[in-house]
């Protein structure tokens, strides 16, 4: 069929397409945005690919998410995206397979004494499948275009009045957060620079806009100012496995800084950016960028005898942590395994 | 009732023999699978009451938790089973055939375990590990098939040197391996990159229960923030809530046959102790990777 074999080979394309703008990586993208894009790209996979039984579905968006994770693997929310999707189509199938709604998905020790026998196979075609899991992916763009609404709604409980609140760095959703509580509340807000970018610039603007007090600080001064400071509120990259953070570098000394003075550090972030990553050898979540911002070219002489590096994200340990905010409500670090139980299948950690 | 005693205990005493490999808890199962079968009762009560009397027996030959912890998951496969089969001779057909895939899939765990765990074994790492384990023995194993150079410092662990029979163990894999004091860990913690052991028992804090001296090390790791990982299969899961060292009942802390003689025990040196959950990152077992948080989210799914 030419018309089927024509989509085919322009979906390829348009994920090729996407998978070299990912790797490209100039422009910092906005988290959301890539989410869904890898979402209506497996909506599209799912619609138009050649597929009839789930096993080959899933067999289908493995390839394709192991090709698009591979190109930026730092851009963690592509490979979740990836697994959320695996995850509907195992409940579709289920659900019409006819399993009870209550039968544990997840590998369990009440499991592994009652099971009868092997697990799923996946081989049974059924014709509404396809249209039950796009349905769900439309479901999960739905969610997803609400949850910096849905995380900014929860400022008014955790910010008071006249608080100093710290920030690093530029985060979209802590912007959200802290300008629905400006709505009705006055506070203060330190931004830290967050250099080489000095994106904590353009976070001081944002917020000043509304009428937000705002100081901007160097990094070096994270802790001087520290013993002044409420509370610290910051946003994130990846939110991994064991409730530790991947996110902009300095947010690890925010962090240290934070604990020293027995400060709470609020992390604001949506599940997309959940990862069921754990932090390990063979991570590679660190993206080095060009060291042009540390030490510009035009130093010359020095460049050919010292070695420059510019890592763009820090590693921050669970201990640090207070509380998560997200979509779905405020969480403790150690309560990440069970979310995370709830958002993806045990099968699919591994890509 | 000399009768009913010796197939298990037999059974039991034969597996440990003949495969030094099988993991304690396992062989216990087993025992009580082939009792099962050979049990004559006909209703579900007299069935539970043999058992905990077979139980109670394998205790008596090997008091550690992995074995009791075997034993309680075995009772709970047969409530489990029996709520969902109101006639007892199918039930018991039934459940012959789940225990016998039961086992099957717990002969697998180790590998599971040592599939997710050697990716955390960083090339040129330098490891601490304590007395013998079979499961750190498998993951090591993986790591070195998976070409990675380490080298593990392993504890002497008094009283009965099980750390020689570790290294003994790793050097036939090639793996470059110094055996230390048990007081030396305070030393040692500063040049160590991780600390990986096994545990007799997974308890529902989260926290294990190991060969005594486990608790020093995690103890030191923590002052010196160095990762310690914690290697079980899943049915060493115990449903016990110990605060402190006292709490960890007797029968586990002391071997049969010292518990048998009923003689002074504050004369006696326990064999295992109880290192907490906050001082533990990471737990390795077949139902994953787990923070000591989600241990008590499984038990709860198992028993209640």
């Amino acid at each position: 069929m030419p018309g089927a074999a024509e989509r085919g080979s322009e979906l390829s394309e348009q994920i090729e397409a996407f998978a070299a703008r990912l790797r490209r990586g100039g422009e910092r993208p906005r988290s959301e945005d890539t989410a869904r894009q890898t979402l209506s790209l497996l909506r599209k996979i799912v619609g138009h690919g050649r597929w009839s039984r789930a096993g080959e579905l899933m067999d289908l968006i493995r390839t394709e998410g192991q090709r698009m994770t591979a190109a930026q693997p730092s851009e963690t929310t592509v490979g979740n995206m990836v697994r959320r999707v695996l995850k509907v189509i195992r409940e579709e199938y289920g659900r019409l397979h006819g399993r009870s709604e209550e039968s544990d998905q997840q590998e369990s020790l009440h499991k592994l004494l009652t099971s009868g026998g092997l697990s799923e196979d996946f081989r049974t075609p059924y014709p509404s499948l396809r249209a039950n899991v796009i349905e769900a992916i439309n479901e999960m763009l739905i969610e997803l275009e609400g949850t910096t609404d849905n995380i900014a709604m929860q400022a008014l409980e955790h910010i008071h009045s006249n608080e100093v609140i710290m920030t690093i760095g530029y985060s979209r959703t802590v912007e959200a957060f802290l300008k629905e509580a400006a709505r009705e509340l006055k506070f203060q807000v330190i931004v830290a620079e967050c250099a080489p970018f000095c994106q904590g610039h353009e976070m001081a603007v944002r917020l000043s806009k509304v009428n937000i007090e705002t100081t901007v600080m160097s990094d070096a001064a994270i802790f001087a100012v520290m013993s002044r400071v409420n509370k610290v509120i910051i946003g994130t990259k990846t939110i991994l496995a064991n409730g530790a953070l991947i996110a902009v570098s300095g947010t690890h000394t925010l962090a240290l800084a934070a604990k020293h003075h027995s400060t709470p550090l609020i992390v604001c972030a949506p599940m997309f950016k959940l990862s069921p990553q754990f932090p390990s050898e063979e991570d590679s979540f660190h993206k080095f960028v060009s060291p042009q911002e540390v030490l510009p070219f035009t130093e010359g002489e020095i460049l050919a005898k010292i070695n420059v590096h510019c890592p763009v994200f820090d590693y921050v340990p669970p201990e640090l942590i207070t509380l998560f905010i997200s979509n779905i409500g405020g969480n403790a670090p150690s309560y990440i395994y069970r979310l995370m139980s709830e958002l993806y299948h045990p099968d699919d950690y591994e890509l | 009732l000399e009768d009913a005693e010796r197939p298990p205990m037999n059974t039991f005493r034969a597996q440990l023999r003949d495969d030094p490999d099988v993991a304690s808890a396992v062989a216990a199962i087993r025992a009580l699978l082939g009792f099962l079968k050979q049990d004559r009762g006909e209703t579900i009560q007299g069935l539970r009451n043999s058992l905990r009397d077979a139980i109670d027996t394998l205790s008596r030959v090997d008091s550690s938790v992995a074995v009791s912890s075997g034993g309680e998951l075995f009772l709970r496969f047969i409530s489990l089973t029996s709520l969902e089969y109101s006639d007892y001779s199918k039930c018991k057909e039934i459940m012959i055939e789940r225990g016998e895939i039961f086992l099957t899939k717990v002969s697998l765990s180790r590998n599971k375990i040592a599939k997710l765990c050697h990716p955390f074994i960083r090339d040129g790492a330098r490891i601490l590990t304590h007395a013998y384990s079979r499961v750190v023995l498998r993951v090591l194993e993986a790591a070195v098939e998976s070409k990675k150079r380490f080298s593990v410092y392993v504890t002497e662990s008094q009283p009965d040197e099980a750390g020689q029979k570790m290294a003994k163990a790793l050097r036939k894999l090639n793996i470059p391996v110094t055996v230390i004091l048990d007081a030396a860990v305070g030393y040692i913690m500063e040049k160590v990159d991780l600390v990986l052991v096994g545990a007799e028992g997974v308890v529902e804090s989260g926290g294990i229960i190991n060969k005594i001296g486990t608790n020093q090390i995690a103890v030191c790791a923590k002052a010196q923030n160095k990762p310690f990982y914690v290697v079980a299969e899943s049915f060493k899961f115990v449903r016990l809530f110990p605060l402190n060292q006292q709490d960890v009942p007797d029968r586990f802390k002391y071997k049969a046959d010292t518990l048998k003689t009923g003689q002074n025990l504050t004369e006696e040196h326990p064999w295992i102790d109880y290192t907490s959950p906050s001082l533990i990152t990471l737990l390795f077992t077949d139902l994953g990777v787990l923070t000591p948080s989600a241990v008590s989210d499984e038990l709860i799914k198992l028993y209640l």
